[in-house]
């Protein structure tokens, strides 16, 4: 018998179907990975599982018997906790009252905090989920947050716990340690059910795995009995190709991307950068590490001018223009935040930045415009309907291409790409890395912020490790994630 | 797309389904209050077009359709323009100084008092762009506040400095005969501000999808970071979209100012509720800027032929109102509705 068993699920969204027939069982105690490619239907599943959702066709099981979940709270009753990507915390309560909350202890009527405080010190004693309860969430790291996620999940007596992409908030040692506690909470006979869509991680924590392709169940593995490659090929259908090589370059032209002592202060007047000095040259690539907040944002701001005109950072050894420099091709982290409108077709968000050079005088040539969308739509293998619809109809991989179509032709010598991998899947993820690789190879110098070492260790010739606003550490392209790990949080060599 | 799909389309958007919700509504209220419908709407209906009134329900669509540019084009930029009122009446009390105290020759007399007036209008529209980029104050707020002392120094200017000698009523005299405008065809209320009004929607609804600053300030709306991202200067794109909705709105005053009685009445302006039947307009057409003359004209004969209902059906006007704020509340939902399916 197993504790939750999904069985021919179907859900359909308009003419989209999400989840077709899909069947999934988790055992007591297990760790079992959903994977799949962005758009595949884990989260879904995993939505329909609690109680989010409710399934078209299908049903659900506790323990053999089946259950009608129509809301989080009927899902919470039987036994279901879940951890979301975006945490749902109160800031201005402490650990031991955003756990609780809902399920108070009361005494005479009023909230027993004392009661609330013992318990929750109690069960992160059990688990080793380490957090003050008595501490402010608002305060607390993100790590430490989830931890919070956590132990409210398992204050109301989860049996199954459901983790959406927990990693990709965390730093390698933050990811470490939760995977450490998800053994302990399963240890005690919690199953775990873990979203996510980095193999490493399926292989290093899971017990079993169920890969999902578009909305069917590709694949059931073993993680003892399988490797990556396999699971690769149930993911998308293919095998991966091998990772480009990496070449030697002794020859070295002048730096186009120059940045001298660059020390940004914030309105608070504390220093985001100090004294940064980089260079990029001509057909090199080089990484940017850095747990999230340690000056990254500041760094590429300055760059590409969006922070107005910084003194220090200089492109073909003139100094960068402010707004936004159009020698600098740029390919932002978050496609919701500032790489797309949503609501502008495709065509119209492909031409943003390019709108002068093709108009002459006012008139916007329309007919031009969408030619030369549909183009690139061709050259970057872009899967949309026409170029017409509004690139939120776009699945996430498809418009991160469309941003990197619109960046990567233009006119520059400097290409900065910021998480240019992130939230899409494996297939698009080769494809975006085959690009970055080409704009070297053609003489670009790239700048690569990632927060996943091993991109940086694919793609890189060097990688710089920013920490606290500083470049404290530089390593060659092929480093280990361990080294590179340990600079980013700060421990000295 | 098929004939049908296209059909369906239509019927189901988001403008048909929150008039005849409007409507149903109404037509409820009516049955409630004891009208008899089948007696208010066909006198609704002829209130607006026959007996000559038709004439007069197009001379309000002209301001009407003023002032629904004035919101619709910063609104394009995302910017919320709701002190029509001031920015109308600041155009009309400049149109009108401009006309009274300079003597100027045919045809110039007219022209400048118009450009005098989306000046001013532009000028009001334009203090909240700063108020907005610099100091993070919604323009949707601002706009509103400055609108009132701009309403007020207008009405100073018109009961004091410019007043009419003698009369003591609150109005300038009437301006010289140089500065009227011509009526079109033999009527006596539609003046030449119809095809001018007609032309300048022309020209936005061309600017926006065509050029490239109708690009940028759609950009602008859509996603601010993404358009400056891209390189467009947001501040001033958000700024021009601000003045040259208060352009629209001045333009309209003078056109008021200027055509007949050919004076500035003091409270002739805004009472007529233009500018919030525009803002209307503009939600009802939903983003689908085409679409902004046919829901201007839609509200208007609701308006003015209310006026007619009143007269023969003796329901009071006022029920119009109802329809308007009814549509308008429909439309909200519906937006709501469509971004909770789209979650």
């Amino acid at each position: 018998m197993y504790a939750a068993e999904l069985v021919e699920v179907t859900k359909r969204f308009g003419p989209v179907l999400a989840n077709d027939g899909i069947d999934l069982a988790v055992a007591r105690g297990e760790v079992h990975a959903v994977v799949g490619e962005n758009g595949a239907g884990k989260s879904t599943l995993m939505s329909i599982l609690y109680g989010l959702h409710r399934p078209d066709a299908g049903e659900i099981r506790r323990d053999g018997r089946t259950v009608a979940l129509r809301s989080p709270a009927d899902a919470i009753r039987h036994g279901l906790g879940m951890v979301h990507q975006r945490f749902r915390l109160f800031p201005g309560l402490t650990v031991a009252e955003n756990v609780v909350i809902g399920a108070e202890p009361v005494r005479a009527g009023r909230i027993d905090r004392a009661a609330a405080a013992r318990k929750v010190a109690a069960l992160s004693e059990r688990y080793g989920l380490r957090a003050d309860p008595s501490a402010l969430v608002g305060g607390l790291p993100v790590g430490v947050r989830q931890r919070v996620e956590i132990l409210r999940a398992l204050y109301r007596e989860a049996e199954i716990l459901i983790l959406d992409e927990p990693t990709a908030v965390l730093t390698p040692g933050e990811t470490d340690r939760l995977f450490e506690v998800l053994r302990t909470v399963a240890a005690t006979g919690v199953s775990i059910l873990l979203v996510t869509h980095k193999l490493s991680e399926v292989m290093a924590i899971g017990d079993r795995v169920t890969v999902l392709r578009q909305g069917r169940v590709t694949g059931r593995f073993t993680t003892a009995e399988t490797n990556a490659d396999e699971l690769v090929n149930a993911m998308i259908g293919r095998s991966l190709a091998p990772s480009a090589p990496k070449r030697a370059r002794p020859v070295r032209e002048d730096p186009v991307l120059e940045v001298r002592d660059l020390t940004i202060h914030d309105a608070d007047g504390v220093a985001r950068l100090s004294e940064v000095s980089l260079s990029v040259h001509p057909g090199e690539i080089v990484g940017l590490a850095g747990v999230a907040g340690s000056g990254q944002r500041e760094l590429i701001d300055s760059v590409t001018g969006l922070r107005g005109a910084v003194p220090g950072v200089f492109l073909a050894g003139t100094p960068v223009l402010a707004g936004r420099d159009p020698r600098v091709a740029y390919v932002p982290e978050d496609r919701h935040g500032r790489a797309t409108a949503p609501g502008m077709s495709v065509a119209e968000n492909i031409l943003m930045g390019a709108q002068r050079e093709l108009s002459s005088r006012w008139t916007l040539p329309t007919a031009a415009v969408k030619r030369r969308a549909r183009d690139l739509v061709d050259r970057f293998a872009i899967s949309a309907a026409s170029v017409d619809v509004p690139i939120s109809a776009l699945s996430g991989g498809n418009a991160q291409k469309a941003v990197l179509a619109r960046e990567l032709t233009r006119p520059s010598r400097v290409v900065v790409a910021e998480e240019p991998t992130q939230g899409v899947d494996v297939g698009v993820r080769e494809r975006v890395h085959a690009l970055l690789l080409a704009a070297r190879d053609d003489g670009a110098a790239v700048l690569l912020q990632s927060s996943e070492l091993s991109e940086l260790r694919d793609l890189a010739d060097r990688i710089l490790v920013l920490y606290e606003g500083r470049v404290v550490a530089e390593f060659p392209g092929d480093a280990t994630e361990t080294d590179i790990g340990r600079a980013m949080t700060g421990a000295t060599a | 797309m098929t004939a049908p799909a296209l059909a369906r389309r239509v019927v189901v958007s988001a403008p048909v389904v929150a008039v005849a919700g409007a409507l149903a509504l109404t037509t409820l209220v009516m049955l409630v209050v004891g009208v008899d419908p089948t007696l208010a709407y066909p006198a609704l209906i002829r209130g607006a077009v026959a007996d000559g009134n038709l004439e007069y329900t197009v001379a309000a669509f002209v301001p009407t359709l003023g002032m629904a540019l004035a919101f619709a084009l910063p609104l394009r930029a995302g910017e919320f323009n709701l002190g029509g009122d001031g920015q109308l009446a600041a155009g009309g009390v400049a149109a009108a100084a401009l006309a009274l105290l300079v003597p100027l020759p045919p045809v110039v007399a007219v022209v400048l008092p118009l450009v005098a007036g989306a000046l001013a209008g532009g000028l009001v529209a334009a203090v909240a762009a700063p108020l907005s980029t610099r100091l993070k104050i919604p323009a949707i707020v601002s706009t509103l506040l400055i609108s009132t002392p701009a309403v007020a120094l207008a009405s100073y200017l018109v009961r004091f400095p410019l007043a009419e000698a003698g009369t003591g009523i609150a109005q300038t005299p009437t301006l010289p005969d140089a500065a009227h405008l011509p009526f079109l065809g033999g009527s006596g209320y539609v003046t030449i501000g119809l095809p001018l009004i007609v032309v300048l929607t022309g020209l936005w609804l061309y600017a926006d999808g065509r050029t490239v600053t109708g690009y940028e300030i759609r950009a602008t709306g859509q996603n601010r970071e993404f358009a400056r991202y891209g390189g467009v200067r947001v501040d001033r794109v958000a700024a021009v979209a601000l003045a040259g909705g208060g352009a629209f709105a001045g333009l309209s005053g003078a056109l008021i100012v200027l055509g007949p009685p050919y004076r500035f009445v003091d409270g002739a302006l805004t009472a007529p509720g233009y500018t919030f039947t525009a803002v209307a307009a503009v939600l009802l057409a939903s983003a689908r800027p085409v679409v902004v003359p046919l829901t201007v004209a839609l509200l208007t004969v609701l308006q003015v032929g209310g006026q007619g209902m009143e007269r023969e059906a003796g329901v009071p006007s006022q029920l119009t109102q109802i329809v308007q704020g009814l549509i308008i509340v429909i439309v909200a939902v519906l937006a709501t509705l469509q971004a909770r399916r789209r979650r």
